[in-house]
């Protein structure tokens, strides 16, 4: 930020945060405010990471925070903990909290905590449309009287209420809460407080001071995790300081014997309800709609299951059939096999008479022909209609409800019903998927999830590549193939749970409710994430090509072929040139996929060699980015591991199959 | 001989005498009734000195070398017992104290509870059977008369029936990191909600608020049934 270079006399409005709880339009706002999209939709817990934008305010260009959703601001889970912090360390100039309208009373318990920090702040009531439907009426003058400051209904989907927001914005205050704390647990915030670091109490006008009462609640919650923050805005926490307040928060703890932050959590929520009760009125009850009835059936095991499969029917015709054959044959076929590549060859050859280079752009390995026609005619088309698809499932509020159905599969594998986000996620972009797995609630549940995205689930880039492959085969190869894939994945995840320490941590989770999706929404969340893909995807393509390329020249790839001979060839029994899959595979298992895909197009494969190809390919490493994205998340050393795992057991699994059917106990 | 008492707390001759027939009792639950092995046991956490007093007030008799209780003596050494298990269960589900403040709180405190004191601990906690380590709690005049009328008994949540309306009593997880989240979702002691299902998972309806959770959780939710006319 240097707004204060540009302008030192204005009014400092530098950093603004929206905060609130999950799923209550945080991003939708964040969207209207900025004028930039970021991902929104009706499953909790989607923005796991801070988002930032530009607002203009008063002639004033401010910063706008978008944070993930919390619960409370004493954090019980890594994404809550990212808001906090923010909060401390950038400390924002003014705070917008969002709130369901319908469901206020949770709301106010953030306001109640948010007071404790004393940063300006202003209340939106978002949904307010939704709240009305439901004969939900809220006194707004009397809520912000009683709170003292700003408060808006809006609806952020249309729009509503977002002109009156950027107008209250210069009147933020900060929050009277007035929450009546036991005289037990006030004398012990004083007794911590005391004892904090000096350099705190010396600056007693700053910002921290103020907070350092919230700081005191944090510790007596046996939240070590804010020394860690507190370290960065302080860079010199003196030693024995910070042991003198863990000595003090020890002392506390043990005067009581229910646990403070339950019990200050209690008062603040008597707070909440007081106020609620003050401000809203209950006119009438509206029957339940069918959305609601919709969302009711759809968790129960009849007709859930039904509607379930309804909903992997309906993905398998719309991706797999629509997209995967019928579009990518008119594109590859027709567009690019009939018009660009012939045409791209021409000029080519006309504009680059070195037959180096023109072998390079248009050749068998060709970074036009090959990589682009690939990207463009086949991963376009299948990863669009996946993430549309998918779009429609997380808005619509079918996601949580399939989380539900699934849980009691999960948990063979030491996971819970959380775990539906990444793993169907995964099915679009592992990569994608892998950065998801923070909204998992321990490490052990978030290893699991990174090892079974890794070996299990394909992408659907490699999924259309693979169906097409299946395309006229006897049905036995798809269910062999999906059996071996499906029941691995169950094997590895129950013998991965028992082998990671830690417990399983049961099911726990808010259901959105159905609602009808936005149109807009999801074609900007399917452009959004296939801008990111393809940025992904495509200069890997061009690198894989590339290497291909090279190595075919410099006749590297004949070398590599007679090494992986013995394994390719006589292990798995697949065809010599299967090797070439295999090496741009390291780069995109789709790619890789694809390269069996053509293969068995030109009928080089018989039904053994597809039926193994498949296999081997579905359990092989996803790819580079997603390799580094688990390295990211997980560290280096467990994805070592998880890597040399996949690599051997996908392998071996295939040579197993390929054994099995020589010996002609299955017929294909 | 000196007696080592387990807790040191200032005890009268008729806490000793309390705290003597519980260990009787107990013995008897474990099948020990050779007075050598009962004598010992008292001595050790009571006084040996209480014995005799026992023998003298007509509480317990000897026959064979082994001690047995009287008519009068079972009543009290019940009644002691169930006393001391009904406020273990106090301090472990309501007010979630850990384990080693259990029980030397629940050794004062069942001296001092009163039958009255004892039968509302009894009907608020759901007349539970068992003390938090297993051992069961000997029954009282209140638990007859929950089980003739089966209304507004505490249960747990994954003992009741989809489409049931209930209230939640208090959540006995104890010092775990799921409470706050539970509170902070709005499951409150008082709140009133629905269970709309049970299978796959356990779905609640608080207000605007939809909950899935597992049968882990559910049971450590106490709710009281709400009969059909009762608003809220």
């Amino acid at each position: 930020m240097n707004i204060a270079n540009l302008s030192t006399n204005a009014v400092k409005t530098g950093k603004i945060a929206l905060v609130g709880n999950p799923n209550v339009g945080k991003s939708v706002i964040f969207g209207f405010l900025t004028g930039r999209y970021v991902t929104v939709s009706n499953f909790p817990g989607t923005t796991v990471d801070v988002s930032r934008g530009q607002l203009w305010s008063g002639g004033q260009k401010c910063e706008l925070v978008d944070t993930p959703g919390i619960l409370s601001l004493y954090p019980r889970s890594e994404d809550e903990r990212v808001t906090r912090d923010l909060l401390l360390r950038e400390a924002p100039d003014l705070v917008i909290q969002v709130t369901d309208a319908k469901n206020l009373k949770r709301g106010l318990l953030i306001t109640m905590e948010l007071a404790d920090l004393h940063i300006p702040m202003i209340l939106v009531l978002n949904m307010s449309d939704e709240a009305r439907e439901r004969g939900i009426e809220i006194d707004t003058n009397r809520l912000a009287s009683t709170l003292g400051i700003p408060v808006v209904e809006t609806v952020a989907v249309t729009g509503e209420g977002m002109a009156e927001l950027r107008r209250l914005l210069p009147l933020a205050k900060a929050p009277l809460a007035s929450v009546r704390y036991l005289r037990e647990v006030e004398a012990a915030f004083d007794r911590i407080q005391t004892q904090m670091p000096e350099a705190w109490q010396k600056n007693l006008d700053s910002k921290l001071y103020a907070k350092s009462r919230f700081v005191a609640e944090t510790l007596l919650a046996n939240d070590e995790s804010i020394w860690h923050t507190l370290e960065r805005i302080f860079p010199v926490i003196e030693e024995n300081s910070r042991l003198k307040a863990q000595t003090a928060v020890h002392a506390v703890l043990k005067d009581f014997l229910r646990p403070i932050h339950i019990l200050t959590l209690n008062s603040r929520q008597q707070r909440a309800i007081e106020i609620s009760g003050e401000i809203t009125q209950i006119t009438g009850k509206l029957k339940s709609s069918w959305a609601q009835k919709l969302g009711a059936w759809s968790m129960r095991p009849w007709p859930g299951y039904l509607i379930m499969s309804g909903i992997l029917y309906l993905m398998y015709e719309f991706v797999g059939v629509f997209a995967a054959q019928t579009l990518v044959k008119i594109l590859e076929d027709g567009l690019f096999g009939k018009i660009l590549n012939p045409a791209v060859t021409k000029i080519v050859e006309l504009l680059l008479p070195v037959p180096f280079l023109q072998e390079m752009i248009v050749g068998p390995y060709g970074l036009f022909t090959m990589a682009l026609t690939y990207a463009l005619a086949l991963i376009f088309p299948i990863v669009s209609a996946f993430f549309l698809f998918f779009g429609l499932m997380e808005d619509s509020g079918m996601l949580p409800r399939l989380a539900v159905m699934l849980d009691r599969m999960f948990r063979v594998m030491g996971l819970n019903g959380k775990a539906v986000l990444p793993m169907i996620l995964g099915l679009g972009c592992d990569t994608m998927a892998t950065l998801t797995t923070r909204v998992l609630d321990s490490k052990k549940e978030k290893i699991i999830v990174a090892l079974l995205l890794t070996l299990s689930v394909p992408c659907s880039a490699q999924l259309g590549a693979m169906l097409g492959m299946i395309a006229g085969l006897s049905w036995k190869v798809f269910a062999l193939w999906i059996t071996v894939v499906i029941s691995t994945m169950f094997a590895v995840g129950y013998g991965a749970s028992k082998f990671i320490p830690g417990a399983r941590s049961p099911f726990l989770m808010e259901i959105p409710p159905i609602r009808i999706p936005q149109i807009s929404n999801i074609l900007k969340k399917v452009r959004a994430r296939l801008v990111w893909y393809l940025k992904e995807a495509v200069p890997m393509f061009l690198l894989g090509t590339f290497l291909l390329f090279i190595s075919d020249k410099i006749g590297l790839l004949g070398i590599i072929k007679t090494i992986a001979n013995p394994l390719v060839v006589h292990f798995l029994g697949l065809t010599e040139k299967s090797t070439e899959a295999f090496i741009i595979g390291f780069l995109r298992r789709d790619y890789g996929a694809a390269g069996f895909f053509v293969q068995a197009q030109n009928g080089f494969l018989n039904p053994r060699q597809v039926t193994v190809a498949l296999i081997v390919i579905t359990l092989f490493m996803p790819c580079i980015a997603q390799f580094f994205v688990t390295i990211k998340e997980r560290g280096l050393k467990t994805t070592l591991a998880i890597a040399g795992f996949v690599m051997t057991f996908s392998i071996a699994v295939g040579g197993l199959v390929n054994w099995l059917l020589k010996t002609d106990l299955i017929q294909l | 001989m000196t007696s080592q008492k387990k807790y040191p707390i200032p005890s009268s001759a008729q806490e000793d005498l309390e705290e003597a027939l519980g260990i009787i009792f107990h013995c008897y639950e474990e099948g020990i009734r050779e007075k050598k092995a009962i004598l010992a046991m008292i001595a050790d956490t009571v006084n040996s000195e209480i014995y005799p007093t026992l023998l003298q007030r007509g509480l317990v008799f000897e026959e064979d070398g082994k001690v047995k209780l009287n008519p009068e003596g079972q009543k009290l050494a019940a009644g002691i017992t169930r006393r001391h298990r009904l406020a273990e269960r106090l301090l472990s589900d309501v007010l979630a104290l850990p384990s080693h403040f259990i029980d030397p709180n629940a050794c004062q405190l069942e001296h001092i509870i009163s039958e009255e004191v004892s039968e509302s601990i009894c009907t608020l906690l759901g007349h539970p059977s068992q003390c938090p380590h297993g051992t069961p709690i000997p029954k009282g005049p209140c638990c007859d008369r929950a089980e003739k009328s089966v209304e507004s008994i505490i249960t747990s949540l994954d003992k009741l029936k989809a489409g049931a309306k209930a209230k939640v009593a208090y959540i006995s997880l104890q010092n775990h990191p799921d409470l706050h989240k539970l509170l902070a979702l709005g499951l409150i002691p008082g709140t009133l909600f629905s269970l709309h299902q049970t299978y796959p998972t356990f779905v609640l309806e608080i207000g605007e608020t939809t909950l899935a959770l597992e049968k882990e959780i559910a049971e450590k939710i106490l709710v009281r049934k709400i009969e059909h006319q009762e608003r809220y």
